[in-house]
């Protein structure tokens, strides 16, 4: 033990700081989640009370419905188009403008997500914006809507935003995979008579299944925590048709003052992680192990 | 080649440096707030750290619209006060985000500022909590500042110019939570090119502003340009009164002479609670129906967003986009400051509703929905040093200062600083481009305020299911459900919060049956 006291004092500050801001807060959170409290007022033991309201709560299947949904959208566009694209990127044959490429789709993540949102709200979206001032100017302005106050169009609205989802991070994360399957296999597959859309299907994708697996897990858990886009551009509204249980919480705890209600949701949100993660890391191969069964 | 690298490389390093270099003295002055070096040679005398929120409109730092200058008339004040009060100092600060949001948290880890500009409904919420002082003892008393014979030199109350709408920000407990230092009020800002044009004039009353609207859809214009925060607050309270109005003075169960006229007629969230049950504001109370009929009938004049955060509505009728813009006062400062408007506009009042459009309605004058404007409350921490507010010395500073700032002289520096509120303190003149506003002011008050009366879980619900009715998104029927089971499930919260006690108007309500017998159409179950 003596021996590696170094080696745990060197880990110390970051186990302190991950209780202290991570695991200490879940506790309190959990412990939190079963009292009615409201902030500077008493708080009451309710038990299971807060977790039995919330699922009659009138918000509970539509904002379920829509965080399934916007995930659903997401882990689909994240699982083509930045492979995709990083596909592309792969192919060229120039290495300096394989790197220019990377440089250009890696540029938009120094953007804040706030300032996207709110060019989306106003700039593309809006009444006198992108998309309404384009059908007009094709004929077609019967079409022009307000994209996020129409309860048909909000939620669709809300899922495109970022259009054509190819930015950011996740193309380098795949353009790495795809640079660390050997050439031998896909020499091996030319001379079995796979080319081109075939060779992509089945060569690449499964041998970047890591990395898929990787983003879809990463794409899951940031769609059911997020709300802070959906806060900006909507708060929810019209109605409930953009509301997600993650924006439901905040309203509760910092908007409604119900601490203890909004302990409650996040619990169940956490729990529905875990589960999603448990299955993907039980039912969901990687390359590795999928190389293990050939 | 590598040479050309480096080079590069050592370019951006320093210009990152430069960049990052703190500013040298007398150069890199902005900031919000009060200067943050200010301070910092406080001398030892100095007992008092007054924390003031002073909102966002009069924040030393803030540069508004129709200027270059940025603001600093309340730090003056302050400079001022602190030449009386060797031992004080004032430090302004600013408030991230959502006010209430941001001050819950502050409030309830002790670190509130000592004054914080809040709409008073939201103080209301938390008054059981003991957050906020009640300022009736300071009111009643006379404002030491004032010589005598001077309004306020009997009562601090003597000071306010409006005060039926400054009475009218008493909480529901009869207690005063807040100092107002001036006014604000809604009006229809129109294009009086475009109405000239079209051979349009200001209406008289709902129908002809109907027609109107109507002129400007047909010739390619957005009627009005409105948002959804504006319609389920403004909208609700103005169209309720209209559908109401005949009805005041049978509903109005507790009048409180007290609470002055301005609350003549006003129903609190016990009277709402006690008229819902006893029928009212359900889909049986064919008024309550009547009332989300006519703002259906209207939207179709409206922006198709009504989300104000995706469209700028003011820039929307500056471009000429829309012909009217449904704001406030303080929009008059915006559309000042454009030297290149490129039309002439004015402003009118949102007309009455007669007979002819609805049975409910009387054709009377619309009343008036702003009021207050800068309210600020005293919080808890004002007397942090003694815990108790009978004893505290920091707190009689804190007093003294907002005694201070209400003297004429002062509120001009404040509040006349910029073209956007009216205020509230006798002697001091509004700008003149603000006299329509002043005009509307004289109307009597809304009968109630929905959107602020119980607690903001039941607005967000109103806010939202207005809106999606409003787009088409739900049924008559069914959003007559949802605000029904809204208001029962905030009657249920406040009830709970508050401890009120309901049943005691019953008492009343069997004395006024003679006079639900000349009322048509009341809701079957109200006898």
């Amino acid at each position: 033990m003596s021996d590696h006291l170094g080696l745990y004092a060197l880990l110390a500050p970051t186990f302190i700081l991950l209780a202290v801001f991570c695991l200490v807060p879940f506790v309190i959170a959990f412990a939190t989640s079963f009292f009615d409290y409201e902030v500077g007022g008493d708080a009451k033991f309710i038990g299971l009370s807060n977790y039995l309201e919330y699922f009659h709560d009138y918000t509970f299947l539509q904002s379920f419905a829509n965080m399934l949904l916007l995930t659903a959208f997401s882990v689909v566009m994240v699982m083509i188009v930045p492979l995709v694209v990083a596909k592309l990127i792969f192919s060229l044959s120039s290495e300096r403008a394989s790197y220019f490429y990377r440089i250009l789709f890696l540029l938009p993540i120094v953007i804040p997500n706030v300032a996207v949102f709110l060019i989306w709200q106003s700039v593309v979206y809006s009444e006198i914006g992108l998309v309404n001032s384009l059908l007009k100017a094709i004929g077609h302005g019967e079409l022009a809507r307000g994209w996020f106050s129409d309860p048909r169009t909000s939620i669709w609205a809300l899922a495109f935003i970022g259009f054509p989802f190819a930015g950011g991070i996740n193309i380098l994360i795949y353009y790495a995979g795809l640079t660390s399957i050997p050439d031998s296999v896909h020499e091996a597959a030319t001379l079995d008579g796979a080319t081109g859309l075939k060779k992509f299907v089945l060569i690449d994708v499964p041998l970047v299944m890591s990395q898929i697996k990787l983003l879809v897990m990463l794409t899951i858990i940031g769609g059911i925590q997020a709300f802070e886009g959906i806060y900006i551009v909507t708060k929810g509204g019209p109605g409930f048709t953009t509301t997600v249980p993650g924006l439901w919480m905040y309203f509760n705890a910092f908007k409604f003052q119900r601490m203890g209600y909004a302990c409650a949701i996040g619990v169940i949100l956490f729990l529905l992680i875990m589960l999603l993660t448990v299955i993907n890391l039980r039912y969901f191969k990687t390359t590795e192990q999928l190389q293990g069964q050939v | 080649m590598p040479f050309i690298k480096y080079t590069i490389l050592a370019i951006i390093i320093v210009l990152s440096i430069y960049a990052l270099m703190p500013p040298s003295n007398g150069a890199g002055q902005a900031h919000l707030g009060s200067d943050p070096n200010r301070n910092k040679d406080k001398p030892a005398s100095v007992k008092y750290v007054i924390r003031f929120n002073p909102g966002p409109l009069y924040l030393p730092g803030v540069i508004p619209e129709n200027s270059k200058k940025p603001i600093e008339g309340i730090q003056k004040v302050a400079d001022e006060f602190e030449k009386l009060y060797p031992d004080t100092r004032v430090e302004f600060l600013g408030v991230p985000g959502d006010v209430r949001e941001w001050l819950v948290t502050q409030l309830s880890s002790g670190r509130a500022p000592d004054v914080i500009q809040i709409n008073v409904e939201d103080v209301w919420q938390d008054i059981q909590k003991d957050w906020y002082v009640p300022l009736d003892e300071y009111l009643d008393a006379p404002n030491p500042f004032v010589e005598a014979g001077e309004p306020g030199s009997k009562q601090w109350w003597d000071m306010f110019k409006y005060p039926i709408p400054t009475r009218g920000t008493m909480a529901p407990n009869d207690k005063m939570y807040c100092i107002v230092l001036d006014m604000i009020e809604t009006g229809i800002f129109y294009n009086k090119d475009v109405f000239r044009r079209l051979d349009l004039s200001e209406p008289k009353d709902w129908l002809e502003f109907l027609q109107i609207q109507k002129t400007l859809k047909q010739n390619g214009y957005i009627p009005l340009l409105v948002d959804r925060q504006a319609l389920s607050d403004w909208g609700v309270d103005l169209t309720f009164d209209q559908m109401y109005g005949e009805l005041r003075d049978l509903l109005d169960l507790d009048y409180d002479p007290n609470r002055g006229e301005y609350l003549h007629g006003y129903l609190d969230w016990d009277e709402l609670i006690f008229l819902h049950r006893k029928g009212f504001f359900s889909k049986n109370d064919p008024r309550w129906r009547e009332l989300w009929r006519v703002l259906k009938d209207w939207r179709q004049f409206m922006s198709q967003d009504l989300n104000a955060i995706g469209t700028d509505f003011v820039r929307a009728f500056m471009t000429q986009e829309g012909a009217m813009y449904w704001g406030h006062s303080m929009t008059t400062n915006r559309l000042l400051a454009d030297k290149n408007l490129g039309f002439e506009w004015g402003i009118f009042y949102l007309p009455p509703i007669p007979q002819s459009y609805s049975r409910f309605a009387r054709g009377k004058d619309q009343v008036v929905i702003g009021g207050s404007a800068m309210q600020y409350s005293v919080t808890n921490s004002a007397y942090s040093d003694t815990h108790d507010p009978k004893t505290s010395e920091r707190l009689k500073r804190v007093m003294a200062f907002l005694q201070f700032l209400t003297l004429p002289k002062n509120c001009d520096a404040v509040v006349n600083e910029q073209i956007a509120l009216l205020p509230n303190i006798k002697g001091v003149e509004p700008h003149k481009e603000l006299l329509p506003f002043h005009e509307f002011l004289q109307r009597h008050y809304a009968m109630t305020k929905w959107f602020y009366t119980f607690d903001l879980q039941f607005d967000e619900v109103l806010e939202r299911q207005l809106e999606l009715y409003l787009n088409g998104g739900m049924s008559e029927d069914d959003f007559l459900d949802w605000m029904e089971k809204n208001l029962d499930n905030a009657s249920k919260r406040i009830i709970s919060r508050k401890e009120l006690d309901v049943e005691r108007f019953e008492k009343v309500w069997r004395e006024r049956a003679e006079m639900r017998k000349k009322f048509k159409e009341l809701p079957s179950v109200a006898n």
